[in-house]
């Protein structure tokens, strides 16, 4: 219901003839109620038109043309930036770098942040300080969790290492490997992001009235099948919610890694972390300067989070709803 | 309640009002000096931009005394990853960049070939200079056809070999300077002493990486690497390039390398931790191994030559771009510090070795020690070593090529991602595929 | 912080007991934190403080203390001659970082609440043509990737001359989709229509409705926004990074330049300039933190 909008009105003719409050009849009174929504929304969409949406409009303009900075604009090329970067195997693979990066960072954090949201949704000592505590990474900024992160996870003086280490693990070569880079960089955007997700599943979990509980409780319904039968369906436009911003954040993972890596901006010497976000500014920003291709990968970049956030909605929107009946 | 919103919500707009006007305010405050010209007469103002730790606090100084009437107003820049893309845009929109900007040698380059956002020093009075610099590092800001001189140069990176005593004492190597120079005439002399130091078990490897031997390994024995001189792409059938892999990577296969990436923070840390013995050091490397290998070690450093001879590492320039308004005035900073006094600030305030000849020549830099490399005579090894240097011709990308392209690869090998084979198939494809853009 | 006014109710009691009617014996076991979930979020909790507290363990050291295993738990005693050290490096303009970061975040964080609280409570309670369709937008715009725009972005600074000032991190910062967005939601449930009818009743304007009635309903939900808004603005790193530089940095960017340039290996002054960095936004958060959770309740009630 979130998403939902109900259209008021009719949609034809100048205003409702059958007015559910005839007091309003007062032409000024009239004027404000059809033209101050209007206004009301018209600084977004103003301010939004000159950064947001000129930006974008000039990026496809770019991305159709052969155009480097230090070269400059060398005309119309159409769309061979896009069918040289669809060839290349160096998209495909931070395509994929993006994707699973995103994956194994998102999944246990929304779970792991649906557990602390159910554990802070009790009554309990202290619960400010609490909260606050598992807030307080997200105040922290990127670069600062990359710096320290970074020597956490360093090889071979690191935090981490020296961890595994003591329980009798082997030392990890973090940056060498595909999944031992990932698993470190879904740590910093786990550690960054689930307190606050915590805190929006928990103010939507405490909009459940607790007589459900209660009653199930009642009716013999264990903990976890309470939290997957009343809980997770009953937030599910929040969970929905989450999974969308968390979809944007994740397609466009950049600081983290880059980071992660000393600041390289290929990720791994076989660019087993790099990003497409990182992609865009090596193609664009060292290298050859390409603009035009650059833009080319960011137009990608664009419409592919487009689709994966609407398939997002779509599936968790069915799995949610398979739960619920 | 009703009571307690009216008062939050007056204090609101009140907030907001001043916040704005405060922000709109504060935030228009602009940089001051963007284009006074200076036909006014009156002081001019010009910027100069750097990067790294070019040593220009000092030298900047002594240049607005000998010149009350221009005033330097000095931007630090960061790294040169992040200085790169911005210039790259700056003369792209045309507007934005500084009066002076520092050049690296990679960047340089690039600049060579897509020269016109760069003016002509030789238009600004600069023919009358030559026999002040290096001379390979005078030529090697000259564009394709000679006509155009796009920098002049600060400090270049003559190659030696750091090395640490201590290390050398407990493999029974000799430890004084001369002697250990003259354990290594040549590369395979070098490899040679590498196994003898890892037949030791000590727990340090021999060198840092398997990719430190490029660069002075293809100096050394070419005057080219990965384009000809008509910047065709050339690094697949320069058989140098192939020789300094295979040397790289034969070393790492000995275990004789730490397999570290360069300018990591474990690399960082192997300093301290005296994880190798050797690693190849221009100038401007000494300030690199005393801030990570801290005072602990001082004194258990110590430079020797390097194998094989010659080679330099890095080294800067100072240009002009066309956007300038005060462009006579930046010449004139710029020849101040490519100069003789510039130089010698430098090089005493951060280091890195000046291209100006006289400046060599001076005994505060030719006669110069560094007392946490065991008091050895930095300044005649390294204007020793300049003097041999001979230039090479390195292409318009070849800072990227070298960074983005083949060193990933080649790391990538030294740690058993891939094969030999496989690395260098791919370092070259890579590199081509970037050449060719 | 003068952002976060609408927030702080200073003559509110302390929340009362909710529901006195409730069975309570009934739901103590249900609702009461056993030692198992005390324990779990003491986990969290030390999880999450970890980095930061180290950061400012280390920072309270010399340089040895980063790579030192088993790291060290305890402060040492040099903080203050760091943090002097930060704070009088030329090149990292470490002061003039944190003075503008305050003002870009203060800036973004005022126009940001007050236009997303005007666009949300029109969004969810006034009817006109076309809200479906600009709701769309509106949602999409979260959607698009700053990467996508950094390129033109810069060229239209260059092109307004905007470039090392302010205004470049500023301007294109004040509307935030986030904001209109989430003020919506919120509005949707804790404004009621008879609230908005009633006010109409008594022959308010849609504007004085808005500034009398809507806006002290939203002030929860307008200090989460408030909160988040500065937090983001202050941590942000990329648009700052390409468009200023060490002259003109944000805080971010001095942090940046400390932890990158030359001081690079100088671990003690990158730590102690990340704590430095972080520091505000604890006396923000410790302030306000407070409100902003009692908001995300007190909205959740309502609902």
């Amino acid at each position: 219901m979130t998403t939902n909008v109900e259209v008021s009105g009719p949609r034809h003719g100048r205003r409702d003839p059958v007015s559910p409050t005839p007091r309003r009849s007062l032409r000024l009174g009239r004027l404000d109620i059809k033209y101050s929504p209007y206004l009301f929304v018209a600084p977004f969409f103003l301010l939004f038109a000159v950064f947001g949406a000129y930006p974008l409009v000039y990026t496809a303009v770019l991305s159709l043309r052969k155009n480097t900075l230090t070269g400059g604009d060398q005309g119309f090329v159409g769309f061979e930036n896009y069918t040289k970067v669809l060839t290349d195997e160096h998209f495909w693979t931070v395509i994929g770098n993006t994707f699973g990066l995103f994956i194994i960072s998102t999944v246990p954090q929304l779970i792991f942040a649906l557990m602390v949201a159910s554990w802070l949704n009790k009554k309990m000592r202290a619960r400010t300080a609490i909260r606050m505590g598992v807030l307080i990474p997200n105040i922290t900024s990127v670069a600062a969790v990359g710096i320290v992160f970074g020597l956490i996870f360093a090889d071979r003086y690191g935090l981490a290492n020296w961890l595994l280490q003591s329980v009798g693990l082997d030392a990890v070569e973090w940056r060498n490997h595909r999944w031992s880079s990932w698993t470190a960089i879904a740590f910093m955007v786990d550690w960054r992001w689930t307190g606050y997700n915590a805190l929006i599943y928990l103010a939507a979990m405490q909009a459940i009235p607790k007589e459900l509980y209660e009653s199930a409780s009642l009716d013999g319904a264990s903990a976890v099948r309470r939290f997957w039968r009343i809980t997770v369906p009953l937030i599910q436009p929040t969970i929905l919610f989450t999974v969308i911003i968390s979809t944007i954040g994740g397609m466009q993972l950049f600081t983290e890694p880059l980071l992660f890596n000393y600041g390289r901006i290929q990720g791994g010497s076989l660019n087993e972390f790099q990003t497409v976000a990182m992609y865009i500014y090596e193609t664009t920003f060292t290298n050859n300067f390409n603009v035009g291709r650059g833009s080319a990968i960011s137009w990608l970049l664009f419409l592919i989070i487009l689709v994966f956030a609407l398939i997002n909605f779509l599936l968790v929107r069915r799995s949610v709803r398979g739960q619920t009946q | 309640m009703s009571f307690t919103s009216r008062r939050v919500r007056s204090v609101a707009a009140a907030a907001l009002t001043v916040g704005l006007a405060l922000g709109m305010g504060a935030c228009s405050a602009k940089k001051d000096n963007a284009g006074s010209d200076g036909s006014t007469g009156g002081p001019v103002t010009i910027s100069l931009s750097y990067f790294g730790t070019p040593g220009f606090t000092q030298a900047v100084k002594d240049f607005e005394a000998a010149n009350p009437n221009i005033k330097v107003d000095i931007k630090n820049e960061g790294q040169t990853k992040d200085f790169v893309p911005k210039l790259a845009q700056q003369l792209s929109a045309g507007s934005g960049a500084s009066d002076v900007v520092m050049l690296e040698e990679g960047m340089l380059l690039q600049y060579l070939k897509d020269n016109k956002p760069f003016a002509n020093l030789l238009d600004l009075g600069a023919s009358s200079l030559e026999s002040e610099y290096l001379p390979f590092k005078w030529k090697n800001a000259f564009t394709a056809d000679g006509k155009k001189l796009v920098g002049l140069g600060t400090d270049v990176g003559p190659l030696a070999m750091c090395y640490r005593s201590d290390l050398f004492q407990q493999a029974g190597l000799p430890t004084d300077r001369d002697a250990v120079s003259k354990l290594w005439p040549t590369w395979d002399d070098y490899v040679k002493q590498g196994e003898v130091f890892k037949s030791k078990n000590l727990k340090a490897t021999w060198l840092d990486s398997a990719t430190s031997v490029m660069q002075p390994y293809i100096m050394q024995n070419s005057d080219t690497w990965f384009y000809d001189k008509s910047d065709k792409y050339i690094g697949d059938t320069n058989p140098v390039v192939k020789k300094a892999y295979d040397l790289g990577l034969d070393m790492a296969s000995k275990g004789l390398t730490s397999k570290l990436a360069r300018w990591s923070t474990d690399w960082d840390a192997a300093f301290k931790n005296a994880a190798f013995a050797t690693v190849p050091c221009p100038p401007w490397y000494t300030g690199v191994i005393k801030e990570r290998a801290g005072d602990a070690a001082k004194g258990k450093w110590d430079i020797a030559t390097i194998p094989g001879g010659g080679g330099n590492w890095g080294g800067s320039y100072l240009a002009i771009p066309e956007q300038s308004k005060n462009k006579k005035a930046a010449f004139e900073l710029i020849k101040f510090l490519t100069g003789k006094q510039g130089g010698i600030d430098a090089f005493k305030e951060a280091g890195p070795l000046p291209s100006s000849q006289s400046a060599l020549a001076d005994p505060q830099i030719a006669g110069a020690t560094n007392d946490y490399f065991n008091n050895a005579p930095v300044g005649k090894i390294y204007v020793d070593a300049a003097k041999t240097l001979k230039p090479i011709y390195l292409g318009p990308k070849h800072q990227a090529l070298w960074e983005n392209a083949f060193e990933p690869a080649m790391q990538a090998a030294e740690q058993g991602k891939l094969t030999a084979q496989a690395g260098w198939d791919k370092a070259i494809k890579d590199s081509k595929a970037l050449a060719e853009g | 912080m003068s952002t976060m006014t609408p927030t702080k109710p200073a003559t509110r009691p302390a929340p009362a007991p909710k529901r006195p009617g409730r069975v309570r014996s009934a739901s103590a076991a249900l609702w009461d934190a056993s030692p198992l979930t005390y324990l779990a979020l003491i986990l969290t909790i030390v999880l999450s403080i970890f980095p930061i507290v180290w950061s400012f363990i280390v920072a309270s050291r010399d340089n040895s203390a980063v790579t030192d295993i088993p790291p060290p738990l305890t402060p040492g005693g040099n903080f203050f001659s760091n943090a002097q050290r930060v704070l009088e490096n030329t090149d990292a303009n470490f002061v003039y970082g944190l003075i503008n970061s305050a003002i870009v975040a203060g800036c973004v964080t005022l126009s940001v609440v007050f236009f997303s609280t005007l666009a949300g409570f029109a969004f969810a309670k006034l009817k006109f043509r076309g809200k479906n369709a600009l709701l769309l937008v509106i949602i999409m715009t979260m959607m698009i990737p700053t990467q996508v725009n950094i390129i033109p972005l810069y060229l239209l600074m260059v092109k307004l001359d905007w470039t090392n000032t302010l205004q470049a991190v500023i301007v294109p910062f004040l509307v935030k989709g986030f904001g209109v967005f989430m003020i919506r939601q919120y509005a949707e449930s804790a404004i009621s229509d008879e609230l908005i009818e009633a006010a109409r009743v008594d022959g308010a304007s849609t504007w004085r409705t808005y500034w009398s009635v809507v806006l002290p309903a939203l002030r929860p939900a307008a200090a989460v926004l408030g909160l988040l808004t500065f937090m983001e603005t202050w941590n942000d790193f990329l648009w700052p990074y390409v468009v200023l530089n060490g002259d003109t940095p944000t805080v971010q960017v001095s942090l940046n330049i400390l932890a990158t340039g030359y001081y690079k290996t100088d671990y003690v002054q990158v730590f102690t300039g990340t704590a430095l960095a972080i520091v505000p936004l604890l006396i923000v958060f410790i302030a306000f933190g407070r409100q902003i959770i009692g908001g995300i309740m007190e909205g959740s009630v309502k609902a």
